[in-house]
This record gives C-alpha cells, structure tokens and sequence, in this order.
C-alpha cells in the first residue's frame, strides 16, 4: 500500500518536472532575437514543416470537403433545406475540421518528423557539439522550428479550409444540383468574418504553437537510443493529438460556448 | 608533475541514476601536453569529459579551468569559456545538413567577424592538415568513419583553442586511419601547442603519444604517471589494463550465481 502511494507519488513528481523542464524550454528557444542567419534558418524549416506538408493538406482538404457536401446535402434534402448546404459545409470546416483536421495531420506528417530529427540530431552528438562550440542548440535547432510550427499551421488551416469548401462546391453544386447561387450567397450570410473565421484561426494559432512544442521538445528531451527515439515519436503523435482535441474542446466552449 | 596544470579537477563525485559513478577523482591536468585519461569500458571516461566540459554537473567536486570554477559560470560564461576548447567527439558529429567545408566553418562564422574569404583560406588550411582538402563538398553521409573523424578534428581545431578534449579518438578504426589519426593529433598539438586531454583504451596508441596518463577504474584514480612509468607498475589493475590481461580485478564474468548450481538447477526453476 505504501510502495503505491510512493509510486503515484513519484509518477506526480516526474510528471511535474517533465511539466517544468518544457515551460523552461519553451520559454529559452522562444524568446530569442531575430538575426539573418536565424530568418535563413526559419525559411528553410518553414520549407520542411510548411512546404512539405501542403500535398497532405490539400487531398485531405478536398475529401472532407466533399465528404461533407455528400453527408450534408443527404440530411438537409429531407428538410428542403439543401439551399443551406454551401453555409453548412464553410461553418463545418471554418469552425471545426479544418483548424482540427489539419492540426491532427501536421502533428502527424511534420510533428513526428520534427521529434525523430531532433532525437537523431541528439544520438549523434550533434547537439552535445554544438553546444562545446559555444552555440546553443535551443538558438540554433530548436527556435526555428518552432517559429516555423507556429506560423505553417495557421497558413495550412486556410488552405485545407478553401479547398474543403472547393470540394463541397464540386459536390454540392455540380454533381448533386444544389443551385450555385444560393449555396455562394448563404454562405456569406452566415460566415462572419470575425466570429468565425477569426476564431477558427485563433484556434490553429494555438494548435500550431502546442503540436510543435510537444514535437521538438519530445526529440530534445528523448533517451538518445533507437527504442527512445521510436517512442518519443508515438508520444508526439499521441500527445499532440490529445492536446488538440482537448483543447480544441476548451476553446470552442470560451468561443462559442455563450451562443446557445 | 612540474609543468604549470590548466585544469584541475578536485574530489569528483557523480551518480548517474543509481550509479555512482565517480566517487572522488582528482586529475591535474599540464598546460601545453597531452594527458591520456584511461580505463576500462563503462568507467565514465567520456561522462567525465562532459563534466569537465561543464554539460554534466557533479554531485560533488570542482573542475577548475585556469582557476575558474567550469559549474559555478553562467550560461553566458561558460559559453564563452567553451570557444576555448574543442571537441572530438567518438561519432564525430558532424553536423547532417551541413557539407564538410561548412562543418569546419561553423565555429568561424559563430564566433568570429571574419570575411568569407579568410574563412574560406582558414577552413581550406585545417582541411590540407588533415588531408581532406579535396572532400569539401561532400557531405557527412558520404565520409567513411575515418574521415568523419579526421573533420571533426578540424572543426575542433578550426578556432585554435587552448584546450581540446578527445573522446575515444581511436575506436573503431582500420589499422591505416588509425595510424593517421594518432599522427595528426599529436602533429596537431605539437603545432599549436594544445592541452590536450584524451580518453580512450586503446592502450598502445594513447601511451604512444601521451604526456601523461591517467588510469581510472571503479570510481577513482588508480593510477597516474608517465607512460613510461605504468608499463612498470605492479598494481593489479594497472596490469590488467596496460597489458590486456582477460581476467583480474576486472572480473571476466558479470555477476552470477555458481555455475554448477545454475546448470543442475532442476526444471522449474529457471529464472
């Protein structure tokens, strides 16, 4: 009964130092002065994360949006309502999929990235070097990462949006018949520019900063070996996307919690 | 020892989980020579060079470099105090996404102002010493281990610092890049007249070009002295170490139950 309690005990306290140690580390490798060298650096991973991620985002993008049309236009043809169906598929997607859906997909495409670049940068000694020559890896590997997370995300959460609403139109209107200018016209009635698509940016500006927070600190907190470095990449994938809905949950219910 | 020590390091304690690892070392470390620090695999040889480059903090004890207490600094100095020093790690870490000519010029472009073109003549020189002028432009995937190292001991002295660490410089190498390996480092230090501090069991090579030697077994100092000096020593474990010997203080067998008892143990009790 002790050893137990000693044991919730010691989970606690390791949880917390865990806790500890990546504030500590977030708040290092975030403020740190912008130099020419550091924009370079930012440029090139906002390539890697960002760039790289665009293909995933798009086809992703596209199915859900069409999928939606689909689903949406089956269930509002019974109500005669299927006019609604360009304003049910852009709020869908404005509020919801495409902050969550692209947010889940960059932890998993550019987040277990990150943690297993990171961690073999760690096996190698690379980081360990780089701090004997006197530069600090969270300056130099960590920053720009982050930086790159947090600005892609939001960038990639409007292009999934658009081409999700592009696959709703493909759907909707050209193959199921929903006449064109209803589905264009209810959809700028409804979607408000700062209700909405404000805050569903809001949203992938803090999915942004905390799948990649979790990513590289998971790679720079591994166990240097090829069994640590394989299970810090499932944590960054399990973690951020718990962390996303979780909090995707939280911020809905502050945004628009008080509407009902 | 007369010569003037640039690193001391005072009654060095440090446990690694349940580990103790060193229970009290002292080292002096001469200015201008190389030290060979030696000893069995799983001793914390290169965990001591962590602590003397300050990345390790010990339980108890002092590094002092040049009088300066390495774990007392702040982040700020002891980053400053490390542009002093250079590194060979065992992998050779070289940095993946860097080419070989921009490896070596990494420490430049941090730390100093200069031009590209003296970066390039001071880079193109550390690259002819340690004959790999003409691999510039690979990249470290393309290097054999070998050549990895032989950059890394570029980079490492690409600011000409007062101090360089080496971390097992030999393991792993074929006779030949063994050889010149052992050549360059101590060419290189006799050139820019380095203190140099290397760990590593390869005993024939590191007494061939060491000043001075250290041996650590269990924890502590077994002992020190010349290379000259240990190939006489009548110690168990300096024996055992210097001449190879399977069996001695270091037991050959990790800790088990009696072997007789093991092999008739009847069925049902194997563990």
């Amino acid at each position: 009964m002790i050893d137990r309690i000693a044991l919730l005990g010691r989970g606690t306290l390791e949880m917390l130092a865990a806790v500890g140690r990546a504030g500590l580390f977030l708040v290092q490798s975030i403020i740190c002065l912008p130099s020419r060298e550091g924009l370079h650096l930012w440029l090139r991973q906002m390539h890697f994360v960002g760039v790289m991620s665009v293909a995933i985002v798009l086809v992703s993008g596209l199915f859900i949006g069409m999928v939606l049309a689909l689903q949406g236009f089956t269930i509002l043809v019974g109500f005669g309502a299927d006019e609604a169906l360009g304003q049910m598929v852009a709020l869908s997607l404005v509020r919801e999929l495409a902050p969550v859906v692209a947010a889940l997909l960059f932890a998993g495409r550019a987040g277990s990235a990150l943690t297993a670049e990171i961690g073999l940068m760690k096996a190698t000694e690379q980081l360990t070097s780089m701090e004997m020559i006197g530069v600090d890896p969270l300056r130099r590997i960590v920053a720009p990462r982050l930086w790159a997370g947090f600005v892609s995300l939001p960038i990639l959460t409007v292009i999934f949006g658009v081409v999700g609403i592009w696959g709703g139109y493909l759907v909707g209107v050209k193959w199921l018949g929903v006449y064109d200018g209803s589905f264009w016209s209810n959809m700028q009635d409804s979607v408000s520019f700062v209700g909405d698509v404000l805050n569903g940016m809001v949203k992938s500006l803090v999915f942004g900063l905390v799948v990649t927070w979790i990513a590289v600190f998971q790679g720079y907190d591994l166990i240097p070996t090829s069994e640590g470095i394989s299970r810090a990449t499932t944590r960054t994938v399990v973690y951020a996307s718990l962390a996303v809905l979780g909090l995707d949950f939280v911020l809905t219910a502050l945004m628009f919690g008080d509407l009902g | 020892m007369n010569d003037p020590i640039m690193i001391e390091v005072k009654d060095l304690h440090f446990r690694r989980g349940k580990t103790q690892i060193f229970r009290g070392v002292d080292l002096q470390i001469p200015l201008g020579k190389i030290t060979a620090i030696m000893g069995p695999s799983g001793t914390g040889k290169t965990t001591l060079l962590k602590l003397i480059g300050g990345q390790l903090t010990p339980d108890r004890g002092q590094v002092l470099i040049d009088g300066q207490d390495v774990h007392k600094l702040s982040r700020r100095s002891l980053f400053k105090l490390r542009r002093r020093m250079g590194m060979l790690f065992q992998s050779g870490a070289l940095f993946s996404d860097l080419d070989v000519f921009e490896n070596v010029a990494f420490p430049l472009r941090i730390h100093t102002e200069l031009p590209n073109a003296m970066i390039r003549d001071i880079v193109l020189m550390k690259l002819q010493a340690v004959g790999l002028r003409g691999a510039r432009h690979l990249m470290p995937s393309e290097l054999s281990g070998g050549m990895a190292r032989r950059v890394a001991l570029a980079r490492a002295v690409a600011l000409d610092p007062d101090l360089v660490l080496y971390d097992e410089p030999f393991v792993g190498q074929d006779p030949i890049s063994m050889g010149v390996l052992v050549q360059l480092i101590k060419k290189v230090n006799q050139a820019l007249g380095l203190t140099a501090i290397m760990v590593s069991h390869d005993i024939k090579e590191a007494l061939s070009i060491a000043d001075y030697v250290y041996i650590i077994a269990d924890g502590q100092v077994m002992s020190h002295g010349t290379p000259s000096t240990l190939d006489v020593n009548d110690d168990a474990h300096v024996r055992q170490f210097v001449h190879g010997e399977p069996d001695g203080p270091v037991p050959f067998h990790y800790p088990a139950p009696d072997f007789y008892d093991d092999i008739l143990a009847p069925a049902g009790q194997f563990s």
